[in-house]
């Protein structure tokens, strides 16, 4: 059971437990946060002095949820003469409804007291227990609490009103009620999230879009933004629950920057409930086919903050797409690095795959011609800061030992790139994904060179060094002995021979020698790496392997997602099918919803996927793993002014119809169906 | 008003061919006024920068601006230095931002290297033993 419920609104979102209490949390991410700021850290509600236990939750939409509560301890509640009734929602602010129902023949009385307060954490300054710098206060005014922090310029404020009558003191508000019989007495507590800018008015004041947004205007814009998806019609049920729930999530993961007022989508609740560069490229490589809407925003946020000087503390160089964008007072005081940070390799060129395949699905020559700038810096990067060690390779090695990141690669924890054996390599370390998106990135430049921005020389010099690339890169990644690729080498060159999930990267990219596929693909559905509900990211035996270890053993549903790509583009379609099929299986022990990681446990040994105990949920490379396996299984594929259609479905998933994807041939529908039926 | 700040804004119009340099297509985006607004007490200094693929032309007057930057000197200062970031200081509310963010971070071009920053692959080749 989950122990943990959230409601979001973008980036605004708040986490409680199962009665809707929030305490303070040193180690969990508990409470209202909004731009990377922790606005309430207590939240607790009792009537006559006791806590309440939940009847039952409704959170069956992202921006509210309903507790139906009673006071004392579940087995006591049978002959409750009172019920609380606790409605929430989130939009910018955050509103909660408390209704207290009499159930007795007589009228009653009660005392009914919220416990508030904020500590005004930094997201960062959760998990380190860090004494704040600057003061916090807090002020009575009737029927209102004004918590306040100030550091310097830096001012947050959370102010909490109530639509009844409040005793308010310091640290909450009591409510003494009389009820009647069989009747209900009512509050309604609105807390306003405000960031002071520097004439005193709420930052998001100024910005265009505006910050706080109502119930109804959250509604309106989540459905109209599903409406413009295509329809999904199919025999397999969890996939379609998959599909919706997942539109439902990407919606409610999209947020408004302050600073740049436009739409972004952050990564993941709780912990990454901000813009990355790589989570929201692949995030946007996932969705192109369903909402390309969402896609050009994140292109050109990356592009405008591309990094121009070199910067220890922020791995910044110049060409350098960001890997993270905080809002808080740690990246403000540059305690941390976030402002933005550029701590990832592989960022780049997957900002240039982006920008290539957006242009095959939308046409949108326009933003192409005007990038031109921005992708030639960024494979100038690929090939002059990126090449740290001049050996033709994408490296990396933080240059900021405190805050930075040793793994500048997805996998960015710190025991993710290792030997078979399980010793760790030295730096700077070269892992073998990044050379193929590299590669990639170079092929597709070299399209948009030929073909929007009139320099046939380039595309030719980029489409030579790509194929140099490969020729190197299947020299000197490749294991004989094993016959798979490295995960990384060393800065000695040394292959470090761990194997890994990041060979189906590869196969994405198509670096990958097409006569190796195919054991690139055994290796991947074998039992080592294949646990029955999709590919571990690392294979079962290697020296750290660990079934709930983040990157050494887990199963990552956006890591499948690829993988089933890769399969298919080297045309190994009913090997991308079983990737999708197990995937989408395990989606029906999650609600539809796949969370970040599950464990990597074989399928033989538990009934169903187990949960990584601190897996972000939802997350937007997640959400958007059914819809790339959608595009695979029906072999999509734009060609011109036209898109392919392809489909092959795996036994026993029926029917799948994909009505309206839009792109520039207008709107096409997609119809595929199992081999093994008849119609 | 500081020497620092005053040689940066002076160096503007040589560094711009390479700095803004985009092709005339980016013109939209590249195109505007930038009002750099330096406050110390009562006196404002106000610098604006007129932007164009390529360009860059700076004169001392206060008036409509597509972008605007609101600041003290001293920060502005650090700023020219290397020293501090321009969006960790609009994040801690030493700085306001307002108009055309696009032409501000285009701007962002112009600010150098922190002071005594090398060249990262130098550092990684040296101690790997690999010449250059």
């Amino acid at each position: 059971m989950k122990e943990l419920v959230s409601i979001l609104d973008g980036n605004t979102f708040l986490v409680s437990d199962r009665r809707g209490d929030i305490e303070p949390s040193h180690d969990r991410p508990t409470g209202l946060f909004s731009f990377d700021t922790r606005f309430l850290s207590t939240w607790l509600l009792t009537v006559d002095g006791d806590r309440l236990h939940a009847l039952s939750i409704d959170d069956s939409e992202s921006y509210r949820t309903r507790f139906f509560l009673a006071p004392g301890e579940p087995t006591h509640y049978l002959d409750a003469r009172v019920s609380v009734l606790r409605t929430r929602t989130i939009g910018g602010s955050f509103d909660e409804q408390l209704t207290v129902l009499n159930h007795a023949k007589e009228e009653a009385e009660f005392i009914v007291r919220v416990e508030m307060g904020a500590d005004f954490a930094d997201i960062f300054e959760i998990k380190a227990v860090l004494r704040k710098k600057g003061r916090t206060e807090a002020t009575v005014e009737p029927n209102t609490l004004r918590l306040t922090y100030r550091r310097e310029h830096f001012h947050r404020e959370a102010t909490i009103s109530s639509s009844a009558a409040a005793e308010v003191d310091e640290a909450g508000m009591t409510f003494r009620v009389r009820i009647p019989p069989h009747g209900e007495w009512t509050t309604r507590l609105h807390v306003a999230t405000l960031i002071f800018g520097a004439r005193g008015e709420d930052f998001r004041a100024t910005t265009p879009l505006g910050g706080t947004r109502s119930v109804g205007s959250i509604q309106v814009e989540q459905d109209e933004l599903i409406s413009r998806a295509p329809k999904l019609g199919c025999d397999c049920e969890p996939l379609a629950t998959a599909y919706n729930r997942s539109l439902r999530d990407l919606a409610s993961l999209r947020y408004e920057s302050i600073t740049f007022g436009s739409r972004l989508l952050a990564a993941g609740l709780p912990w990454f409930m901000t813009l990355f560069g790589r989570d929201s490229i692949f995030t946007a490589l996932q969705v192109l086919p369903f909402l390309p809407d969402l896609v050009r925003p994140t292109i050109n946020l990356l592009a405008g903050l591309q990094g121009t000087r070199l910067d220890d503390f922020r791995d910044e160089e110049p060409g350098k797409i960001l890997h993270e964008l905080r809002y808080g007072e740690t990246a403000g005081f540059e305690e941390q690095p976030h402002s933005p940070y550029y701590g990832s390799a592989d960022s780049t060129p997957l900002f240039v795959i982006l920008v290539d395949e957006y242009e095959r699905w939308t046409g949108d020559v326009q933003l192409i011609v005007a990038l031109e700038d921005h992708v030639r810096k960024a494979l100038d990067w690929v090939d002059t800061y990126g090449d740290l060690l001049g050996t033709g390779y994408i490296w990396y090695e933080t240059r900021n030992p405190d805050t930075g990141l040793p793994n500048q690669c997805w996998k960015d924890s710190l025991d993710s790139i290792s030997f078979r054996d399980g010793a760790l390599p030295a730096f700077p370390r070269a892992t073998c994904e990044m050379q193929g998106y590299a590669y990639d990135a170079k092929l597709r430049a070299a399209r948009m060179a030929r073909k929007f921005w009139n320099d046939p020389a380039y595309a030719d010099r980029l489409e030579r060094e790509a194929a140099e690339l490969k020729e190197r890169f299947n020299r000197d990644f490749w294991l004989p002995e094993r016959e798979y690729y490295a995960l990384a080498l060393d800065p000695e060159g040394r292959p470090v021979d761990a194997l890994t999930s990041n060979i189906g990267h590869l196969l994405w990219s198509g670096i990958v020698d097409p006569e190796r596929a195919g054991r690139i693909a055994g290796h991947l559905l074998g039992p080592d790496l294949f646990s029955g509900w999709g590919v571990r990211t690392m294979a079962e035996g290697q020296g750290r392997y660990n079934p709930i270890g983040y990157h050494v053993g887990t199963v990552w549903p956006f890591d499948n997602s690829i993988i089933a790509w890769g399969l298919w583009r080297y045309g190994l379609r009913d090997e991308a099918g079983r990737v999708c099929r197990a995937m989408i299986e395990a989606a029906k022990y999650f609600g539809g919803r796949l969370p970040e990681a599950f464990a990597g446990y074989d399928r033989s040994l538990t009934d169903y996927p187990v949960e990584y105990p601190t897996a972000c949920s939802p997350q937007a490379w997640s959400a958007g793993t059914p819809l790339l396996m959608l595009r695979v299984l029906l072999g999509l594929e734009p060609q011109g002014e036209h898109l392919i259609i392809d489909p092959l479905v795996p036994p026993g998933m029926g029917r799948i119809e994909l009505l309206d994807i839009p792109g520039r041939w207008g709107r096409v529908d997609a119809l595929g169906r199992s081999r093994d039926e008849t119609s | 008003m500081t020497e620092a700040t005053e040689r940066f804004f002076a160096s503007l119009p040589s560094r711009a061919p390479v700095a803004l340099r985009n092709s005339v297509l980016l013109r939209p985006v590249l195109t505007g006024t930038l009002q750099i607004d330096l406050v110390e007490g009562p006196t404002t200094d106000h610098w604006r920068v007129a932007m164009a693929p390529g360009q860059a032309e700076v004169t001392r007057a206060d008036g409509e601006a597509d972008a605007r930057w609101t600041s003290n000197p001293r920060l502005f200062d650090r700023l020219v230095t290397g020293e501090t970031q321009a969006l960790a200081a609009v994040l801690r509310n030493e700085a306001t931002l307002s108009g055309n963010v696009l032409l501000w971070l285009m701007f962002r071009r112009f600010f150098p290297d922190p002071p005594g920053t090398r060249d990262p692959r130098q550092r990684a080749r040296e101690r790997n033993g690999r010449p250059r």
